[in-house]
């Protein structure tokens, strides 16, 4: 009852490293040359536990020689990688492999193969690399003579038809082989003893009387009993030399190596009894690969995640942050934290600080704004600059900005050069419109901006945008420095309903609902104004202890990402001690979000290295946040905003604060200087 | 006897070249590797490939594992990174990775497998968190002739990395 012999495919396994490889040759070495390259395909069937028989490509298939590591057979490959899709497409893929046939047979017919059988295992890759989007199209073929039938006769294992003793033998003489000889070899049955032989040491004396007694053995690509498609070749080259096995039947030896334990075996091999076709070296090849769909066609490797270093950067960034996620606090919103788009106002230390600690919680949108240029002075501080920035004169937000992407790339960062308009510095006639067009340019950056960032050098220029962020009700940081303080507060969201909404509140604590927390100003009954000409007490210091703004900077980013794990968001409560009673009754308010408290204000004090948390309430009489001024921008807009340019007066006159002047003898002023270290 | 022990780099070397010598021995494929420019340089690597059903679709898929096994200087222990990639080429990502993988449950996947960078690469790979690897290598530093192989024994099958019954003769 004889069949036909059906076969086994290889299948392609490309290791990264292959593209990586790939990729550096075609930017260092080929650049737009087309030439095809030697590549070897690595095959064993040891450590494999896949239903596929596949053919391995690595880094080291680049390399001039074979290294078998003991294990491997080799598979004489070349690479095409063409410079556009379209000749990737338009490459004629029947030619290409009947060229690769032709090659073929005429090492059989050279006599090469005798010398190097491991010449009858041929692959190529037609490929096209789209290196700016690191996607490799690619296509291997494992060429083959097509249309040879073989007749499948009587299949036996080795082990039921030699002794333990020789099959032994024949394993340690296989061992013993080089790596191409190892592809294909005979094997002689004489005397009740099994011999290997090398192709090129026996072949000749095979005759049509002796032939029964060898076995025309083969590395066998597959594990279960079907030869691999590559017998087509070694039959070729059987029937040029041995032409009298021309519908002949010759046993073959399917050779594979198993574990028996630990050891490795070649008991597993199948011995073949198969019938020869007549010699035709017909001059059709097939063998291209079928791609994952099953159908006749190209694959492709998008290998972005594992080549990409801003991919790579973009994934360990967030894959450091899931971790928390994971581990530590499984209810954590890390999407709501990298989709805010943040604003600095202020490119100075606070500004480089907090720029820093939003690109470690993942933020990806980040846009400076700063009207000075980087000077001598400021790298040692202000974390994003260098030397070579301040030789530059870059401006401050542009440098800022840009070495932000230098750390890392997947950041959108932007630098805006603008001067922010402060209440008392007057607008002469010809900056009018340069100030009209400066406000409107703020008023649009808060617009679009998720949580904004106060972190100025002076108090005045905080004004405008804590008006402006109420107006918009956005989420609003602010951080100053004194010279061994710092404040670093939330600002309550604006509602004309200054009702108190009831939230419960431990004994020992006191709570402030959002809609009445105050700003920056609230504290303050003096309307800013120009600090040069009015105001020495608590802005003209200088100093700060280098470390202040680095904490005061870290605290700012902690604290707008609890505000965006309370429901709430900026509208979210905030407690403050009344008395050390709660102390002593060891009441803490510790989940407020899932990170814990939510303060209005931190306020440190480094000498005694102390951290308070007080929370106050909006001032009815604001100068920044409070109805009446919010309302009169929204009814007289940049009319009303210059007048307070113009006079800082016409605040305190608007809001009544005036009076309240005429009333209050003592004007407790802050402690607290906004200056950084300018 | 030392309640503190821990494997010392040199220790780890001669471990690690050990298995070196067996698997030559039995063509397990593991490969020395040794990079110069750190004290820790030497590693071993070792490449197999699985076919799974790819989760949700059923077809199958040809995994191929590379598992590294290298001395983390910080933690003193070794450590075992791997990476994980489908036949193109295309590496899995962790949590790709955890999709597919069956031998974690939801409750101590990520406590057990995490994503550090290779000591000596210093590139991501998957690995099995190594502040647990002191506990279990300890008892073997003093009772094992290779207490990496021992170690990796006790490791090895959350990590698809088949360790033979020669090695473990050795230790
Ligand atoms: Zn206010």
């Amino acid at each position: 009852m004889a069949n036909n012999l059906t076969y086994v495919q290889l299948s392609s396994c490309v290791n990264p490293s292959f593209w990586n490889k790939l990729t550096e040759l075609k930017l260092n070495v080929d650049k737009l040359d087309e030439a095809s390259r030697n590549i070897w395909g690595y095959f064993t069937n040891l450590n494999k536990d896949c239903v596929n028989s596949i053919l391995e490509v690595d880094s080291t298939s680049y390399n001039e020689n074979f290294n078998d590591q003991k294990l491997y057979i080799p598979f004489h490959g070349k690479i095409l990688n063409k410079n556009t899709i379209e000749q990737f497409k338009e490459c004629n893929k029947t030619d290409l492999i009947n060229l690769e046939g032709k090659t073929l047979l005429e090492s059989i017919k050279n006599g090469e193969v005798i010398k190097d059988p491991s010449l009858l295992n041929v692959f190529s890759i037609l490929c096209f690399a789209d290196l700016k989007k690191y996607h490799y199209y690619y296509w291997f073929s494992f060429p083959v003579l097509k249309d040879v039938i073989i007749e499948k006769g009587e299949e036996i294992f080795l082990s039921n038809k030699f002794t333990t003793e020789n099959i032994y033998k024949l394993y340690n003489d296989f061992s013993a082989l080089t790596a191409n000889q190892k592809s294909y070899f005979i094997v002689e049955y004489a005397s009740d003893e099994l011999k290997l032989h090398k192709l090129e040491d026996k072949l000749n004396y095979i005759t049509f009387e002796n032939h029964t007694q060898y076995y025309f053995a083969f590395y066998n690509i597959s594990s279960n009993n079907i030869p691999g498609s590559q017998l087509r070749n070694y039959v070729a080259l059987i029937l040029h030399y041995c032409p009298f096995l021309e519908e002949e039947t010759q046993n073959f030896i399917a050779f594979i190596l198993s574990r028996e334990g630990s050891k490795v075996t070649c008991k597993d091999s199948t011995v073949f009894e198969l019938k020869l076709p007549k010699a035709d070296h017909g001059q059709n090849w097939v063998g291209w690969e079928k791609n994952e769909r099953d159908k006749m066609g190209p694959k492709l490797a998008n290998m972005k995640n594992t080549l990409d270093p801003n991919k790579l950067a973009d994934d360990a960034v967030d894959l450091n942050l899931k971790l928390m996620k994971w581990r530590i606090m499984p209810n954590i919103d890390l999407e709501i934290v990298k989709n805010s788009k943040c604003l600095l106002l202020g490119s100075g230390t606070l500004g480089c600080s907090v720029a820093r600690t939003l690109l470690a919680w993942g933020v990806r949108i980040i846009t400076f704004v700063d009207n000075s240029t980087v000077s001598f002075s400021n790298p040692v501080r202000q974390s994003l600059f260098t030397f070579q920035d301040s030789v530059d004169m870059k401006p401050k937000s542009k440098a800022a900005a840009d070495n932000l992407k230098k750390i890392f790339p997947g950041v959108i960062a932007t630098g805006h050069q603008l001067n922010i308009p402060m209440p008392g510095h007057s607008v002469g006639e010809s900056m009018l419109e340069q100030v009209r067009e400066n406000v409107k340019k703020l008023d649009n950056l808060i617009e679009e901006n998720d949580i904004i960032f106060l972190l100025m050098d002076s108090r005045e220029s905080r004004w405008l945008p804590t008006l402006l962020g109420s107006h918009h009700n956005k989420i609003v940081i602010n951080a100053a420095l004194g010279f061994d303080t710092y404040l670093v507060m939330r600002h309550g969201t604006f509602n004309e309903n200054l009702t108190e909404t009831h939230s419960t509140c431990p004994e020992g604590f006191r709570t402030i609902s959002g809609n009445r927390l105050g700003c920056y100003f609230c504290n303050d009954i003096t309307a800013p104004g120009n600090s040069m000409k009015d105001r020495t007490l608590d802005q003209q210091c200088t100093v700060t202890r280098p470390g202040v703004s680095q904490i005061a900077g870290a605290l700012a980013v902690e604290l707008a990402v609890s505000v965006l794990q309370h429901s709430q968001r900026n509208s979210a409560p905030a407690f403050y001690q009344i008395t050390n009673k709660a102390a002593e009754l060891g009441c803490e308010i510790e989940n407020q979000c899932v990170l814990g408290l939510i303060p209005h204000t931190v306020r440190g004090f480094l000498s005694s290295f102390n951290q308070v948390l007080p929370a106050t309430e909006k001032f009815k009489q604001c100068v920044a946040c409070s109805t009446t001024v919010v309302e009169e921008y929204r009814k007289n807009g940049f009319e009303f905003l210059l007048q307070v340019f113009n006079s800082s007066k016409f605040l305190e006159d608007l809001t009544g604060l005036s009076e309240m002047f005429k009333e209050t003898e003592c004007v407790d002023v802050w402690d607290l200087s906004d200056d950084e270290d300018e | 006897m030392d309640s503190n022990q821990t494997l010392t780099i040199d220790e780890f070397n001669l471990s690690i070249e050990n298995i070196i010598k067996i698997s030559n021995d039995i063509l397990d494929g593991w490969t020395l590797h040794v990079n110069k420019e750190n004290d820790n340089g030497k590693y071993i690597t070792k490449k197999s490939t699985i076919s799974i059903e790819e989760p949700g679709k059923g077809n199958p898929i040809t995994l191929t594992y590379e598992h590294h096994v290298v001395f983390s200087l910080s933690y003193s222990v070794p450590m075992i990174c791997f990476n994980v990639w489908k036949a193109d080429g295309s590496v899995l990502s962790m949590e790709e990775y955890l999709n597919i993988n069956q031998n974690f449950d939801d409750s101590n996947m990520y406590n057990t497998i995490t994503q550090l960078d290779h000591p000596v690469l210093c590139r991501p790979f998957l690995t099995l968190h190594p502040c647990k690897t002191q506990e279990i290598i300890e008892p073997f530093l003093s009772t094992s002739k290779n207490p990496v192989i021992s170690w990796l024994t006790v490791v090895s099958s959350y990590v698809h990395l088949k360790i033979l019954e020669e090695y473990i003769k050795h230790c």
